[in-house]
């Protein structure tokens, strides 16, 4: 089997063998903007928009998701020849190579994180803010500082696009809306910090940051940081409130360059996401071959 | 050993055999066995088993977990006959025991494939395999040996859905280069026939599409079957660009369609249209089912349909004839009206455009592929409702402008999954289960003569609801993403429930009475 889908790598590989590896458009605006017309032409009968999974094809820049193709090269092959015993069709008859070429370079542009770019500004002085008049810590933790509310921002601009960590501190964000297709799926903690009040039947109140529920239970993270597990029936009352514990006035309450030096330090939290996840291997266990 | 002896022994074997002695036939549909991929014909997902019942669900557990290893996010139901579950994907069939989920024989063509495979179909002890290379296999359901291997015709790829295997015919569909069905003998894989929604050119509908080429259409989920009228009912999708709709002014027929057509000779008997000149994305692939009962006052062969447009549907299936349409969902803006009976008009001021056009029900569907059910008992129909409007964006003013849709932010707009029960002949809502952390498709249900209504839920809850009154009977955490359908079978006279979730197939049945005899606990 191994040495079949060898075959077929092989097979697959060589026309590109010759052809440039590197996207000679990546970082280019203007070509990524034409990347995203492309895209947004030829794949989105498949894929989501903006990087999100569609009704047939996986998300192609979701926040956290390993990806089989990562380098450039990868990324043009997968588009111009297909990908053999998926859905993925060959583009080549009807995209041009510097089109593809394109598309890769607005798929990998989606796909960076704010470490890859981090924000100029004063990092010392933006770190100052976040423990001191910004309150973050009042929630967030760092490194094992700060509180367990909110989630932990010691990987933030691993994980986050820059835009993201600015949208998070200037607009009121509760959920984050669905893209169209269909979801990715994999059972992961809840994505993000509602805030519930319910009132247990023994007359007990408790507000906290919901952490999962399903139709018969829920996970609540009290604002005491204490775990709350319970059990719908047991609920006199639920109540979820419209508005986020999370503040969206940073852009008021800082001044620009007060603002600029906050996100100088938050743009460098973290380390790059690895391409491939680390294989452990456990010893105790004897070897298959 | 001599040949003589040889026979005596097969004959032998033969008589202690008796599970092989049965071919099951789907025609008539004997509850043990779960042969097609809605169970039987007319597509009612209603379980005849009665032993488990609203009053003793309460005990149901689980009996066994079976893991389809290299596999993720399945979403095919499983085939039951005889005692021996088939569960498959694109390229494999694994058969185990249903009592058990002891692995029996697996087959796998190269390479190992994933995708949204939804089922294989039994016929005269043979399942059916679509490979990634385009090929259609029948296999041997005692070993998994390979009876036949054909090329597809014309060199397509046949799409994931159940093969529908209706008198020794094997019916399979697909959406590149655009909708198609063709069909095959079961028994040796000699090719019949193809239909595709694409009008032919002598067909006058092809004035329906304002002089542009028809495209798209895929047909993408299985269909039914009426034996007496000699008729397959299926869904087919929406019209290409999917997005764009000015270059093709007119109904675009036969998109978002249920079609009629002869098993024989694949032609188009009837058909209506429930979304004309869609640039939505409202297919039509919910399955079609099929009910006899007096409606009006008046006895009929009824087609029923929870539509992905957000409207409940009874047609006529004798002749496609519109009878009624009942908006299931809170909202539905996307037509203005309806200009003559069964015809709504599409409202252009809901068409997809740069900046984002808010529509209702959104482009995922008011409902969608996962299967709902019927009661026959208590009239009732069941189905999956996705409550919600959606964000439909195009990429520029350009005709072909491509581009997807998105969930709407606005509080009250965004989508919520209910398990909804409708009266079937007046389509008036009876009850609503809310599935309270599931936003977007659902897996689909099964009623059961038992008065439970089988309802899992999208984070991987397993959830048995009272048919009559939607309420909680049991439920169970797979903890895996369910994107298939239940079943139910009996062996040795037991009642189980199966479902994928993800990779794993569970399987539930009552505890034993009085249990394993402790005496057994050595």
């Amino acid at each position: 089997m191994k040495a079949l889908y060898l075959i077929a790598l092989v097979a697959v590989a060589a026309p590109a063998a010759g052809a440039q590896q590197v996207d000679p458009y990546s970082n280019q605006p203007v070509a990524i903007e034409e990347g995203r017309g492309l895209y947004n032409g030829a794949c989105t009968a498949c894929h989501g928009i903006n990087g999100a999974a569609g009704e047939i094809g996986p998300g192609l820049a979701i926040p956290g998701r390993s990806y089989a193709r990562n380098t450039d090269a990868e990324v043009f092959d997968a588009i111009k020849h297909g990908i053999p015993a998926t859905a993925m069709p060959a583009q080549q008859n009807n995209l041009e190579d510097d089109q593809i070429w394109k598309i890769t370079a607005y798929v990998k542009g989606l796909r960076g994180t704010a470490i890859d770019a981090p924000s100029p500004g004063d990092v010392a002085h933006g770190e100052a803010l976040f423990w001191g008049q910004g309150e973050c810590g009042s929630c967030h933790m760092i490194g094992g500082r700060g509180s367990i509310i909110g989630p932990d921002l010691s990987n933030l601009a691993g994980s986050r696009k820059t835009a993201s960590i600015i949208a998070a501190l200037t607009t009121a964000q509760h959920r984050v809306y669905g893209p169209g297709g269909a979801q990715p799926h994999n059972l992961v903690p809840l994505q993000t910090y509602p805030v519930v009040q319910v009132t247990t039947s023994d007359g007990k109140r408790l507000r906290g940051v919901l952490r999962n529920e399903d139709s018969f239970s829920m996970q609540i993270l009290g604002l005491d940081q204490q775990l709350y597990l319970l059990d719908r029936t047991r609920l006199k009352s639920i109540s979820y409130e419209p508005k986020s514990l999370m503040p969206s006035d940073y852009d008021k309450r800082l001044s620009q360059v007060e603002f600029n030096d906050l996100l100088a330090f938050l743009t460098r939290l973290g380390s790059p996401p690895t391409l491939e996840g680390p294989q452990v291997k456990m010893p105790g266990g004897p070897d298959p071959d | 050993m001599g040949p003589r002896h040889a026979l005596l022994l097969l004959a032998l074997l033969t008589a202690h055999a008796p599970a092989w002695a049965q071919i099951p036939d789907p025609i008539k549909a004997d509850p043990k066995d779960w042969l097609t991929y809605s169970g039987q014909y007319h597509s009612q997902r209603h379980s005849q088993l009665r032993q488990i019942t609203a009053a003793n669900v309460g005990g149901l557990a689980a009996k066994w977990v079976y893991h389809m290893t290299g596999q993720k996010d399945l979403e095919a139901t499983p085939i039951v006959a005889n005692g021996v579950m088939y569960i498959s994907q694109y390229n494999r069939i694994d058969a185990i025991d249903a009592r058990s989920g002891n692995v029996i024989w697996q087959f796998q063509r190269q390479p190992i494939a994933t995708g949204a495979q939804r089922g294989t179909g039994f016929w005269n002890n043979k399942l059916f395999v679509t490979t990634s290379d385009q090929h259609l296999l029948a296999l041997d359901a005692r070993n998994g040996s390979v009876l036949w291997d054909v090329a597809v015709h014309d060199g397509l790829q046949l799409a994931g859905q159940a093969p529908l295997i209706v008198k020794g015919k094997l019916i399979v569909s697909g959406n590149l280069p655009h909708g198609f069905m063709q069909c095959y003998e079961a028994d040796t894989g000699k090719y019949l026939w193809s239909w595709s929604p694409i009008p032919a050119d002598d067909d006058p509908q092809l004035a329906s599409w304002g002089g542009q080429k028809p495209d798209g259409m895929p047909v993408w989920v299985s269909g039914s079957y009426d034996p007496e009228l000699n008729l397959i009912y299926y869904g087919t999708g929406q019209p290409e660009p999917q997005w764009a709709g000015e270059g093709r002014q007119g109904d675009n027929l036969y998109s978002d369609s249920i079609v009629a057509l002869d098993p024989d000779t694949g032609k188009l008997k009837w058909w209506y249209q429930n979304t004309p000149h869609d640039t939505h994305d409202y297919d039509s692939l919910e399955m079609p089912v099929l009910v006899d009962a007096d409606w009006q006052g008046r006895p009929r062969k009824l087609l029923l349909q929870a539509n992905r447009n957000g409207f409940y549907y009874i047609l006529d299936r004798s002749n496609g004839e519109f009878l009624q349409a009942t908006q299931f969902v809170k909202k539905a803006d996307w037509l203005k009206g309806w200009d003559r009976k069964g015809h709504p008009i599409a409202d252009p001021a809901h068409d997809p455009s740069v900046l984002g056009t808010t529509t209702c029900p959104s482009t995922a569907g008011a409902t969608n592929w996962p299967s709902p059910t019927y009661d026959p008992a208590l009239h009732l129909f069941f189905f999956v409702a996705q409550e919600g409007c959606g964000v439909n964006l195009r990429d520029s003013a350009r005709n072909y402008a491509g581009t997807g849709y998105l969930e709407s932010p606005e509080a009250g707009k965004n989508w919520q999954l209910f398990t909804r029960a409708l009266d079937a002949f007046t389509g008036k809502k009876v009850w609503d289960y809310e599935q309270i952390t599931s936003h977007h498709y659902g897996p689909g249900l099964m009623s059961t003569a038992g008065g439970v209504l089988f309802s899992p839920e999208e984070f991987g809850q397993f959830t048995a609801l009272d048919s009559r009154s939607g309420k909680v009977l049991w439920h169970f955490n797979t903890g895996d993403v369910i994107t298939a359908s239940p079943i139910s079978y009996s062996v040795d006279g037991k009642q189980y429930v199966a479902i994928i979730s993800s990779s794993n197939v569970f399987a539930f049945a009552l505890p034993d009475i009085g249990g394993p005899a402790v005496g057994d606990a050595r």
